[in-house]
């Protein structure tokens, strides 16, 4: 093993791992917000990749123009979503807890279904867009452009995010709100406009993701659960309720994974991702930087 | 009670429509199952089946003049023309839930045999449920080698297995070496279930008997979310031939993330499946210039056999596509089935094993380059002779064996 193959795949886990960070942050958001964990995120990143695709197809908006327009997209479907469906699940007076895992599982399993109906099963790609396809090299190391500019958009929308959060008089709001929905209601904050502006943002953040995405990843209506599964992990890793935390764990996901695949076959490599997990919830259950 | 004119028109509609119901019920309906992944990842593999299917019904229900069983004359001659019927199940490419599909299928649809299922991991149960119950199961299009050696009675194959296709491509690089290519090292890259595995296992072994060096033999996770660790080492084994068996996304995502680190191989040699699909050709054909899949089937054929090109057509108004190396051994597999039924005159289990093991049909009467089918007394026809197609300019042009060749291997690819 060479130096430069280490490096490499260093590199290639870090960019990946930046991703995986974005995906996980707006799962991080909705559940350190309202304590739900959305189980159609997987789809939400889906419908995002889609969006991307159809805008690139019919109207040739490049993926990295159209990013901004697919965020906007999802952030309205996000929190028309939680005023349509998750505040009704929310009322639930029993099992509310498993109200809310079967309502987005649920949500899920018709977003995947009506995906299937209406784009059919087949797998679509963006084959020429400005990024695809293209590379840059430094000293042999390469690094892919659209994961690269994948992992500066996840960088900057992870320092807006943390800026808008707490520099912000909503986003203030938004931590008022999650320490403490009933008390928020005598100051005059709007519960349901803050949980669904915090659905809104969670979405956005995933489409940002998936738009990104749609520049080097292939598209098909199950391309979510891949993905999603490795953002519950992330988010579990860093720790419940921690937008930071979640951001930090998909850069360590990233490079756990590309590690074990240079030590371990590489069919093993999501048994490092899930051992580090085990490690980390085993000396601190409530995760690396949960606060619940 | 006085008989109205509309009296007297209902009572003569209601014959009317009596009549046919009558006749039909003189001749029996045959119900075949047709099991196949619908949703998730592989849908579209059954979508496209399902066509496949539909088109090779319209063979047989109907009078047509190709020269295949069961062609001319409207459905089962054996049985008084009865025609086929067949029920579509969803396994979802899961094992257990083919399992469960080919059990309902039996008990539930009474059908009289199975066909199926894409991913060989599924075949597996499928056809050990069919055993259970005496009912034949026809492995369309499932190229693993394993299947017909666990000594089932009722189990089917009339198209290669991955050890022929294997020994196939070994047949190709001895001949190309022979005229000075150098060829010795050699990169496997394999997904994790059994489709990836058997054909792994082939690859390695015959490579072994026949003094090719195996660099790096790479196992992953199919359907990962990224490929970029796995591509680095194939990259540094620097082999002749890649030699990739994966299915449509891990093949996508292995293509782009090639070109994404640099790596260009002197010859791709992949064991068909996702290199077979139109979508993976969609979407990183372009850099895919010179890749040699091997196959089982080649619209090149329609040259010697215009009847291929004419089904060809029948398949495509159903489903925009021409026939793959899957579709047409789904096509062919029905027509099979179907003869056997037809010859064994009867719809019991045993009767339809027994035409199926008396099978012979030449080659000339299917649309494959296959010399005939036959099939040994393990349910696998040795007779189905691969071919090696590459993709060039466009589209697949058949370059080995050298008797269905129509061009010359382009060597190293693009």
């Amino acid at each position: 093993m060479t130096a430069q193959a280490i490096i490499q795949s260093l590199a290639s886990g870090l960019l990946m791992g930046l991703l995986y960070g974005l995906i996980a942050v707006g799962l991080a958001l909705i559940f350190g917000l309202m304590d739900v964990t959305n189980f159609a995120h997987g789809e939400f990143l889906m419908i995002a990749m889609y969006l991307s695709f159809f805008l690139f197809a019919f109207f040739a908006i490049d993926p990295l123009l159209s990013a901004p327009l697919v965020a906007a997209a999802l952030f309205v479907f996000g929190a028309v979503i939680y005023l349509l469906i998750v505040r009704f699940a929310m009322r639930a007076k029993a099992n509310a807890g498993m109200v809310q895992i079967f309502t987005t599982f649920g949500l899920a399993i018709v977003m995947r279904g009506l995906a299937q109906y209406f784009f059919t099963p087949d797998y679509r790609s963006i084959p020429q867009s400005w990024l695809g396809g293209k590379t840059i090299s430094i000293a042999g190391i390469f690094l892919p452009e659209p994961q690269l500019v994948g992992a500066l958009v996840s960088i900057a929308a992870f320092a807006g995010l943390y800026f808008f959060i707490h520099r912000t008089d909503f986003g203030r709001a938004i931590e008022a709100t999650r320490e403490d929905p009933g008390a928020v209601a005598l100051v005059g904050i709007d519960k349901n406009r803050v949980f669904a502006f915090g659905w809104g943002l969670g979405a956005a953040l995933v489409g940002l993701a998936g738009a990104i995405m749609a520049s080097f990843f292939y598209i098909y209506p199950d391309v979510g659960a891949s993905f999603a599964l490795i953002a519950y992990v992330t988010v579990a890793l860093g720790g419940f309720g921690s937008v930071f935390g979640a951001f930090a764990g998909g850069i360590i996901v990233g490079l756990v994974e590309a590690t074990t695949a240079l030590v371990l076959p590489p069919s093993l490599k999501s048994v490092g991702i899930y051992a580090v997990y085990l490690l980390v919830v085993f000396i601190r259950p409530r995760g690396l930087f949960g606060s619940i | 009670m006085t008989i109205t004119r509309r009296d007297v028109l209902l009572g003569a509609t209601a014959t009317a429509a009596l009549v046919p119901l009558a006749a039909r019920a003189q001749t029996t309906e045959v119900v075949i199952g047709v099991i196949y992944p619908f949703s998730g990842g592989s849908a579209q593999q059954g979508v496209d089946a399902q066509k496949a299917y539909e088109t090779a019904l319209e063979v047989i229900n109907k009078d047509t003049a190709f020269d295949l069983p069961l062609a001319k004359g409207e459905g089962l001659p054996g049985l008084g023309g009865a025609k086929v019927r067949l029920v579509f199940a969803d396994h979802q490419a899961d094992p257990q839930k083919g399992r469960a599909e080919a059990e309902r299928l039996i008990t539930q649809e009474k059908v009289c045999a199975i066909i199926g299922t894409y991913q060989s991991a599924v075949a597996v149960t499928v056809s050990q449920i069919c055993e259970r119950y005496q009912v034949p199961f026809v492995s369309a299009d499932n190229s693993s080698p394993s299947l017909h050696r666990r000594g089932l009675k009722y189990y089917f194959r009339a198209a290669p297995h991955d050890e022929m296709y294997s020994a196939a491509m070994f047949d190709f690089f001895d001949a190309m070496k022979k005229k000075g290519t150098k060829i010795e090292t050699l990169s496997l890259f394999h997904e994790d279930t059994i489709f990836g595995t058997d054909s792994g296992n082939a690859q390695a072994k015959i490579a072994g008997e026949r003094g090719y060096k195996i660099v790096t033999d790479i196992k992953y996770r199919a359907n990962s979310p990224s490929l970029s660790a796995e591509v680095q080492q194939l990259k540094s084994a620097k082999a002749d031939v890649l030699m990739p068996s994966s299915y449509t996304t891990d093949g996508i995502l292995l293509v782009k993330t090639m070109a994404e680190l640099g790596y260009k191989p002197n010859a791709i040699v992949a064991q068909d499946a996702g290199f077979s699909e139109k979508a993976l050709y969609d979407a990183v054909g372009d850099k895919l210039e010179g890749v040699i899949s091997r196959g089982t089937f080649s619209l090149d054929l329609a040259q010697k056999r215009p009847m291929v090109g004419k089904i060809n057509d029948m398949f495509k108004a159903k489903s925009g596509k021409d026939f793959n190396d899957l579709t047409s051994r789904q096509f062919m597999g029905l027509i099979i089935l179907a003869d056997a039924i037809s010859r064994a005159k009867s719809t019991d289990g045993e009767k339809i094993r027994d035409a199926l093991a008396a099978t012979d049909i030449p080659g000339e009467q299917t649309i494959m380059p296959w010399k005939r089918v036959k099939f040994d007394e393990m349910g696998q026809n040795n007779d189905a002779d691969p071919v090696l197609l590459q993709y060039i300019g466009g589209k697949f042009v058949t370059i080995f064996p050298p008797q269905a060749a129509i061009a010359e291997a382009v060597w190293p690819m693009k």
